[in-house]
């Protein structure tokens, strides 16, 4: 991927913990990592490393119990409420597991819904654009629950993508979905990132899917195996130690 | 464990888990005991109160305008079991005291256990009945009142006038006896009162033997077969009674409220208390449901599961009826005892504020405070009904749901997504703002909007409907009878029939005194807070040659007076016959009866024409008149009326005056009371009405029955407003998943309770627009039902607008404070657990 150049998702020291005493889980342990403008990241680890605790996060779903989140500079971790929630249908469009789209509204209003929250106009050649790219365009009218699994997480991308958001967080988005539809919404969702230029970090098992990132962080018991800060700057930040020690 | 404990086990976990819902349904089960209780054991006591109540007047009926012979004649008859009779001698002159002097004797009654002929149904605390020619025996306020020491053989002078003609004798009396005191109120002009003494027989004997006196006794009667006839077979027997004696069927007074009671012993109660219990039955029934319906939709994961682990469906019916009985075992006994303590404790309260405030009716007042506080009205039945009703009322809640529950399929349900609609695909909207998220939700299941709105809707229909009555049965209507323009109402008291002993009684004499002249109303014009006096229409006596019953009656005079051509418009409104025309009736000198009652009695018909005489002070102007019109409107206007323009072309010379309307700011409302009492008292012609009283005379009637109903109108609104809590937290609750990610996708706080207040806002407006609209037909064709059966003296139409706010207010403030408070629980949960929920 290209335009590699700005930091969009920092995290520092960034923890999670649940319960107290011997029953004290520790979601997220003491996390750094950075994620640049328009890079894929895929983040991989088994049941209970603290994948999703670690997305909800970065998506101002979340507190963290300690450490920061910088989105585009700005530390959400310490903000109101109601700006998280201009946060969230500005800045971050989210894929889940299970759809999860607005049973009792259409194809169209489930993908302009964000818009609609944040009283934005409608770029209605673009939401077009996007449902014909997801090939949703006879769709469009359909209930929910009308839809295959795939039509569905199909749905939720367009929802994601629709408010030009520069950050879009996927949980397990083939998780629900046979492996044929599985790769061909995968696809779908790195060439959409792609083509509007946005930063997508996904969740996910799946071997396949994490061989496609730009980059994979690997997680286990809340710690970052693997993968937390680019490869270039990780050599920047290997060069800021030698220039310190020297 | 075995089965049912398992079951049993489920049911009382699954009620621990969901407190709100289980909160709710007992809430629900609770009130509606507690009301069906209540109006049980109101029902008892309203029947114990009237049995004893009517039983202090126990006759059957009163027979009226008797012969001696007649009396004697029934005092023997095989079918008469008690016989009273009672004879007006004389009316009282005492400045503007009323009153009269009567006697009365209990000529037989069987049940007596010993033979007594000397009882007069009379209560004495002391002394005797009054037995020589000069005794007389009453009240001590009585004697107090016309200036004697009220004490057994003391000394009073009275003035009367013998059947109320004639010239004015004046006598001694020794005091025999004395009957209980009274306290009366000050405040109240003395000729608004009604005062009574009792002589002797030996009296009327006298005065008789002397020709002064003929006796026209009347008198009340009880028939033997009570206990076994019917109310029909009872009046039959009376009629036959009184045919026996010769005595015309108009001249016989049934009493009805008595016979009634002992014939047909609380069936109005019970049909009452039945058709109000069957309405509280139904719409908690509906709530039950609503709240079991959505908890099963809420569930059918959960009910899934248990299928899947090997529930059947007798199983999953068991848990949920011993969820209902659970929770009934709680709030049925709960409301049982709420529901008796609540009549047990206000019902003695309500009778309390009724006897303070009836200062004049001492009849019922005396009636209510025989029994205050001795009424009975434990029963046990009505406790097992109200129980019974209750647990019904839960059984048939939870039929439905129920059904819905067995036929969950342990697939179906852990694939579950809410799908209430068949609907395929929504036309939609272009953008998606919060309004449309509120309108998709509500369209989504269309079938629970509609139920929650009737159900609320319906119970503010009864609620707006009943208060179109009550707000109809107004005590300034009563009082305005008496006071239809402005605060005080002075009126000169004329003779009402042809005074020939005291012609200066007599109308036609009164005006050419002229006491309501100009200087009068300038005298009380300049009294301090008297804004405005005004006169009104004029009234002039009318005489004729002809026969006719009419005139019979009033020994020979009538009022009549006008209407204006802006009356037309009401006499029209309530025209019963003929037709009202202002200009043909002007033309042709026609008048209108406004008595619908009066016109039947004296037997006149549409078309009469009458040769009349007028009486302008001493000049005669003659008159010939065709009755063109029967009406009976709501305003008080002479028994006879000709239009304007024709009254004014009879040039009258006196001033026809005989009431003054006087208009006074607050501040001076009592001084210029005690002025006008000042006034009125120098002249014996003159009656002081005044608002304050008459109010007071309303409102005691008017209290006594739109409290209680008020009460209970109010608990049923309740049961209303828990289904609207149980719909917004229902609606909230199973939808939280789906509101956790609508905030994830960017919904704000605030947005999230527009968006559920907006949901509230169509419940409320809905069930507002049902209820205003439907509840004002109704409640007006109510009204119209209840003014012609005489309910509360209703007759002018009242438009319940502060019970119609109030109800917007409460619904509006009540779904507001809901959706605010759940808001504020589900904020406590992070946005994460929302999302989860259900996963």
């Amino acid at each position: 991927m290209k335009n590699q150049t700005n930091t969009i998702l920092q995290t520092e020291d960034l923890c999670k913990y649940y319960g107290s005493g011997d029953n004290l889980v520790k979601a997220v342990d003491h996390i750094d990592l950075q994620i640049m403008q328009g890079e894929f990241v895929s983040i991989i680890g088994k049941s209970g490393s603290g994948k999703s605790t670690l997305l909800h996060m970065l998506g101002a779903l979340d507190n963290p119990t300690s450490g920061k989140v910088y989105l585009d500079g700005e530390n959400i971790a310490s903000l109101k409420a109601d700006k998280l929630s201009t946060i969230r249908r500005r800045k971050i469009g989210f894929i889940f597991q299970a759809f999860n789209l607005i049973p009792a509204l259409n194809v169209w209003e489930n993908i302009v819904l964000p818009l609609g929250l944040d009283g934005k106009p409608l770029d209605e050649a673009f939401i077009e654009d996007i449902i014909a790219t997801l090939g949703l365009a006879e769709k469009k009218r359909s209930l929910p629950n009308t839809l295959s699994g795939g039509q569905q997480q199909r749905c939720a991308i367009a929802r994601a993508i629709a408010a030009k958001p520069s950050l879009i967080l996927a949980d397990e988005p083939t998780g629900n979905l046979d492996t044929k539809t599985g790769d061909e919404v995968m696809a779908l969702l790195k060439a959409s990132a792609q083509k509007y230029g946005q930063t997508l970090v996904v969740i996910t098992h799946n071997e396949e899917i994490a061989q496609m990132a730009d980059r994979t962080i690997m997680l286990a018991d809340g710690r970052i195996l693997s993968g937390g800060i680019p490869t270039d700057r990780k050599n920047d930040a290997k060069e800021a130690v030698f220039h310190a020690k020297n | 464990m075995r089965k049912t404990d398992t079951v049993f086990h489920l049911a009382w976990q699954r009620l621990r888990y969901n407190k709100s819902r289980t909160l709710l349904t007992g809430i629900a089960i609770l009130l509606t005991t507690m009301l069906l209780t209540a109006i049980g054991t109101v029902g008892v006591a309203s029947f114990d109160m009237n049995r004893q109540i009517y039983s202090l007047s126990d006759y059957h009926a009163s027979f009226n305008g008797l012969t001696p012979k007649q009396v004697q004649t029934l005092s023997s008859h095989i079918r008469v079991e008690a016989l009273q009779t009672s004879e007006t001698f004389a009316d009282i002159k005492n400045g503007k005291m009323n009153g009269v002097l009567t006697f009365t004797n209990v000529l037989r009654d069987d049940r007596a256990e010993t033979a007594d002929s000397n009882t007069h149904a009379l209560t004495l605390e002391e002394g005797h009945y009054p037995e020589a020619e000069n005794e007389i025996c009453s009240s001590p306020v009585f004697f107090r009142r016309v200036g004697a020491n009220p004490v057994v053989g003391g000394k009073v002078t009275l003035s009367f006038r013998v059947n109320g003609k004639g010239e004015i004798q004046t006598k001694d009396f020794i005091i025999s006896g004395l009957m209980p005191d009274m306290e009366i109120d000050e405040g109240i002009d003395d000729s608004r009162l009604m005062w009574a003494a009792f002589v002797s027989k030996a009296l009327l004997q006298a005065y008789e033997d002397a020709g002064f006196y003929a006796a026209e006794p009347n008198a009340t009667l009880r028939v033997y077969g009570e206990e076994e006839l019917t109310f029909d077979e009872m009046e039959d027997r009376i009629l036959s009674v009184a045919a026996d004696i010769g005595l015309e069927e108009s001249h016989v007074n049934l009493n009805k409220e008595y016979l009634s009671t002992v014939t047909d012993p609380g069936t109005e109660i019970i049909a009452i208390v039945t058709v109000i219990c069957l309405i509280i039955i139904l719409f908690s029934a509906l709530v039950i449901y609503s709240i079991y319906y959505v908890g099963v939709i809420t569930d059918v994961q959960e009910i899934g599961k248990l299928k899947a682990l090997g529930a059947s469906r007798r199983q999953i019916a068991g848990m949920f009826y011993w969820q209902g009985t659970i929770v009934s075992a709680f709030a049925i006994p709960a409301g049982l005892l709420i529901g008796f303590l609540l009549p047990y404790l206000l019902f003695p309260l309500v009778l309390w504020a009724y006897r303070s405030g009836s200062a004049i009716s001492s009849y019922s007042r005396d009636a209510v405070e025989a029994v205050t506080g001795q009424i009975h009205m434990f029963s046990l039945p009505v406790l097992f009904a109200a129980a019974a009703a209750s647990l019904a009322t839960v059984v048939v809640s939870l039929q439905k749901p129920i059904r819905m529950a067995k036929k969950v399929s342990p697939v179906e349900a852990i694939r579950y997504q809410e799908n209430t609609t068949d609907q395929k695909s929504r036309k939609g909207h272009h953008t998606v703002k919060v309004s449309t998220l509120t309108f998709a939700n509500l369209t989504r299941n269309k079938r629970r909007t509609a139920v929650t709105i009737l159900t609320m809707g319906l119970s503010c229909v009864l609620f707006i409907c009943v208060s179109a009555v009550l707000s109809s049965v107004s005590a300034e209507d009563i009082a305005r009878r008496n006071i239809p323009k402005g605060d005080f109402r002075i009126s000169l008291e004329y003779a009402h029939y042809f005074d020939k002993e005291y012609p200066e009684n007599n109308l036609d004499s009164l005006v050419q005194k002229n006491y309501f002249s100009d200087a009068f109303l300038s005298q009380l014009l300049a009294i301090e807070g008297v804004e405005k006096v005004e006169r009104a229409p004029g009234i002039i006596l009318s005489s004729t040659d002809m026969e006719s019953v009419m005139y019979e009656d009033y020994d020979g005079r009538q009022p009549l007076s006008y209407f204006t051509r802006e009356d037309v418009a009401e006499l029209s409104a309530y025209l019963e016959q003929g037709s009202i025309d202002y200009d043909r009736m002007t033309a042709n000198n026609e008048i209108v009866c406004t008595h619908v009652y009066s016109f039947e009695q004296y037997g006149l018909s549409i078309g009469d024409t009458f040769s009349l005489t007028l009486h302008d002070g001493s000049r005669e102007i003659p008159f010939t008149t065709t009755l063109t019109a029967l009406t009976q409107p709501d305003s008080n206007f002479s028994f006879l009326i000709m239009t304007e323009d024709t009254w004014n072309s009879l040039g009258l010379t006196c001033d026809p005056t005989t009431d003054i309307y006087l208009y006074a700011d607050d501040e001076h409302y009592d001084s210029v009371k005690e002025s006008l009492l000042e006034l009125v008292a120098v002249n014996e012609y003159f009656t002081l009405y005044a608002m304050d009283v008459e109010l007071k005379i309303g409102r005691s009637g008017v209290d006594l029955t739109r409290n209680p109903i008020y009460l209970l109108l109010s608990l049923i609104a309740v049961i209303g407003f828990i289904n609207l809590i149980n719909t917004m937290i229902t609606s909230i609750v199973t939808r939280k998943k789906e509101l956790g990610i609508l905030q994830a996708l960017g919904l704000s706080d605030s947005q999230l309770v527009r968006m559920l207040s907006g949901e509230g806002l169509v419940f409320t407006a809905g069930t507002l627009l049902i209820s205003l609209t439907l509840g004002n037909f109704f409640g007006y064709l109510f009204y119209k039902w209840a003014k012609q059966e005489h309910f509360m003296s209703i007759s002018r139409y009242h438009y319940p607008l502060w019970q119609s706010i109030c109800l917007a207010l409460v619904l509006l403030g009540g779904q507001l404070l809901i959706t605010l408070f759940i808001g504020q629980k589900m904020k406590k949960e992070s946005l994460i657990e929302r999302i989860r929920n259900q996963e």
